[in-house]
């Protein structure tokens, strides 16, 4: 039967296909480059892409080709969530047609949805500006929380890939002792910085200063989302004349332009901080991120 | 009164569904969004073949629903409500369910939706960044061409994006005019192959380019030798989302470039764009007595292209400029006469926020032989804003 021994034949070629495909290193999609950093942190073997830099606003970014093109070829795709990336990701999805890919039954991970997240509010309104309901997405600035993600995200490489499973727990292992031996040695060099008062743009590092415990008595923007506007800068710059803050503060994909205005005029500071890995030369990773944004913040008392 | 209740009866779908939004965890992606889009203008005069008209008015007043239906299907409705002369019409411009889990890239829209010829079809007219479509669009695609129909569409698994697919319509709104309404017209009008490319050029810039090939059935014009002159079948000011010009064979070439510095387009992006088309085989003569329906064609054809730069200088503020023409051909019994239509176009529009735009826009229109159209500038002033649970954009 020549047939039947052409059909055997196909067949354990497509079964050899799967099987070297099952095998092979996953393809890791993530929203924000801490999340490129933490999956690489976690699974060393996997092919992590970064949808977007650390210069790039994450709640502005274009369902471009590339990213459909990516996204069509994920194991796992890693987002804040929490709405961060409802303006993109939606598109994404429906246009990849990658079914691995839509629930967080499988591979999509959401990091808001393994830690909780600060100011969350019940209702909604568009006059408030562009506000997130399920809290605050930035979540990667608070190392506690930034752990329990780990621990989610790593689960989930586990439920993924099992067979490789003692792989993924020994890199979470030394990723969760690292982290560990850090957080005193940061908490050392926040002390310094409790209860200062800064003024900064979006309630992006919302999370560094709930646990550093620094006081962001004023925002750049009139509500979230809107850039700043010379009517608003100039019931800041009254603000500032109060003479008890420290510095202005805007994340590396914010404009720097009205904190300028507002610096020169108020005689202040303004510290561009990285808002995630790569958003300067020496955060190259979610350590040195930390330890970079610690050492700036201290540099402009 | 069926015009006035429909959309009421639209507006108590989406007050039974708001409530659930409001209280849902999640209303991204397991429950309904429902939007609204509103459309106001002034006009100082009117452009060939656009649906708004001089003076005071609206443009399409959009409400939609869409939601995940399970873990297989998205579903999406858009009814569009468009008032002409006094009198409100209900319009279903998208009703359409989306696979989301079948496997290798593959994707099947069934229903009523937007083509994915071409690159701005497939948007939405609240996205764009012009009053009106581009002459070509209002001239071969009815403005925007939705129909019903099917869709299948693979995605390629390589790092260029490569988008395949294949479509068919009814494709009534793409009929050639039948004076006698006598013509035997084929159901599944209209058939469709289109394929996109696309990527990035460092992180600053993206592009994606579009071929299209568009078959209309029904949509070669047969001329009669005893007519005198056929008539403008389009009755003018009509809500009329039919195409003007039509031919058997249609061609489309797009391409789409966008900047941004770093690639954040929070505050500074360039978009580039243009599209050519080209439509074949638009007429024949029946010569009904000697030769029977022995049909002599001609290798006349009509062509559009535009090319558009918007540049969005800061949060609040953009600025476009746009070119575009049309050549066609208008039938007079057995020949047709040529026609040209050229628009150049500035607009400047600001945005208080992500979800309302007010715009002002200069057209310079010059052309020869359209009915009823003089050279002109026309003044445009118009606001497009969204209200309720906004889906995302495309490229």
């Amino acid at each position: 039967m020549p047939i039947n021994s052409k059909l055997i034949k196909i067949a354990s070629v497509l079964a050899l296909l799967c099987s070297t495909t099952a095998h092979a290193e996953l393809n890791v999609f993530a929203c924000e480059p801490e999340y490129a950093a933490l999956a690489q942190s976690l699974a060393p073997d996997a092919k992590v892409y970064s949808a977007t830099t650390a210069m790039q606003d994450p709640h502005l970014v274009q369902a471009r080709p590339s990213l459909i093109a990516k996204m069509r070829q994920a194991d796992l795709v890693v987002c804040a969530g929490a709405d961060l990336e409802i303006g993109w990701l939606p598109m994404l999805q429906m246009k990849a047609s990658n079914n691995k890919v839509r629930s967080t039954d499988t591979g999509l991970f959401y990091a808001a949805e393994h830690t909780k997240t600060l100011d969350q509010i019940d209702n909604v309104d568009r006059s408030m500006g562009d506000v997130h309901a399920k809290g605050n997405p930035h979540l990667h600035f608070d190392p506690v929380k930034l752990l329990e993600v780990a621990k989610g995200l790593s689960a989930k490489f586990i439920q993924l890939d099992p067979s490789n499973t003692a792989a993924y727990e020994t890199a979470f292992a030394r990723f969760n002792e690292q982290w560990q031996a850090k957080i005193p040695v940061w908490q050392a060099q926040a002390k310094s910085l409790q209860g200062k008062k800064v003024i900064a743009y979006h309630s992006s590092f919302r999370y560094l200063f709930q646990w550093t415990g620094i006081e962001q008595v004023a925002d750049l923007e009139p509500k979230p989302g809107l850039a700043p506007t010379s009517s608003h800068l100039a019931t800041l710059l009254a603000r500032a004349e109060k003479g008890d803050i420290m510095a202005i503060i805007v994340a590396s994909y914010q404009d720097e332009r009205g904190a300028k205005w507002l610096g020169d005029r108020a005689n202040l500071p303004v510290l561009t901080l990285p808002m995630s890995v790569g958003g300067n030369e020496q955060s190259t990773d979610l350590i040195s991120l930390y330890d970079n944004v610690l050492v700036l913040l201290n540099g402009v008392q | 009164m069926s015009i006035l209740k429909t959309p009421l009866s639209l507006v108590a779908i989406g007050c039974a569904f708001a409530p659930i939004t409001v209280l849902a965890e999640d209303s991204s992606l397991t429950n309904p969004n429902i939007s609204a889009v509103l459309d106001g203008y002034y006009q100082s005069g009117d452009r060939p073949m656009s649906e708004r008209a001089e003076g005071f008015g609206l443009g399409e007043t959009e409400l939609a629903i869409s939601a995940n239906i399970d873990d297989m299907f998205y579903g999406k409705m858009t009814a569009v409500l468009a008032s002409h002369d006094g009198e409100t019409e209900v319009e279903l411009e998208e009703a359409f369910i989306q696979t989301m889990g079948l496997p290798e890239g593959l994707s099947v829209r069934a229903g009523r939706f937007l083509s994915d010829v071409g690159y701005l079809n497939n948007q939405h007219l609240h996205t764009d960044s012009f009053a009106d479509r581009p002459a070509a669009y209002r001239a071969f695609l009815g403005g925007h061409y939705f129909d019903d129909g099917l869709r299948v569409s693979i995605v390629a698994p390589t790092d260029i994006y490569w988008n395949l697919g294949f479509e068919a319509f009814k494709g009534d709104k793409m009929r050639a005019a039948d004076e006698h309404g006598e013509r035997d017209f084929s159901n599944i009008g209209v058939y469709s192959a289109f394929t996109k490319f696309g990527g990035d050029i460092g992180v600053d810039s993206s592009w994606q380019l579009g071929l299209a090939y568009l078959r209309n059935e029904n949509g070669k014009l047969l001329g009669e030798e005893e007519d005198e002159h056929v008539d403008d079948e389009h009755d003018h000011g009509g809500h009329a989302h039919s195409a003007k010009y039509t031919g058997e064979n249609t061609y489309i070439a797009d391409f789409v470039y966008k900047w941004a510095p770093n690639g954040n387009y929070k505050y500074q992006h360039l978009t580039l764009s243009g599209e050519y088309f080209r439509v074949t085989d638009i007429f024949a003569m029946e010569e009904h007595d000697e030769h029977e329906h022995e049909a002599f064609s001609n290798n006349d054809y009509h062509q559009g292209w535009y090319v558009s730069s918007v540049y969005q200088f800061s949060p609040n503020w953009s600025a476009g400029l746009r070119y575009g023409q049309v050549d066609s051909y208008e039938a007079h019994g057995d020949h047709l006469d040529p026609q040209k239509l050229k628009e150049t176009e500035f607009s400047v529009a600001w945005h208080h926020s992500h979800f309302s735009t007010v715009r002002l826009q200069y057209t310079n229109q010059q052309g020869t032989n359209f009915d009823g159209f003089e050279n002109d500038n026309i003044i445009t002033l118009q606001y497009v804003m969204t209200l309720g649970a906004h889906g995302a954009h495309q490229f």
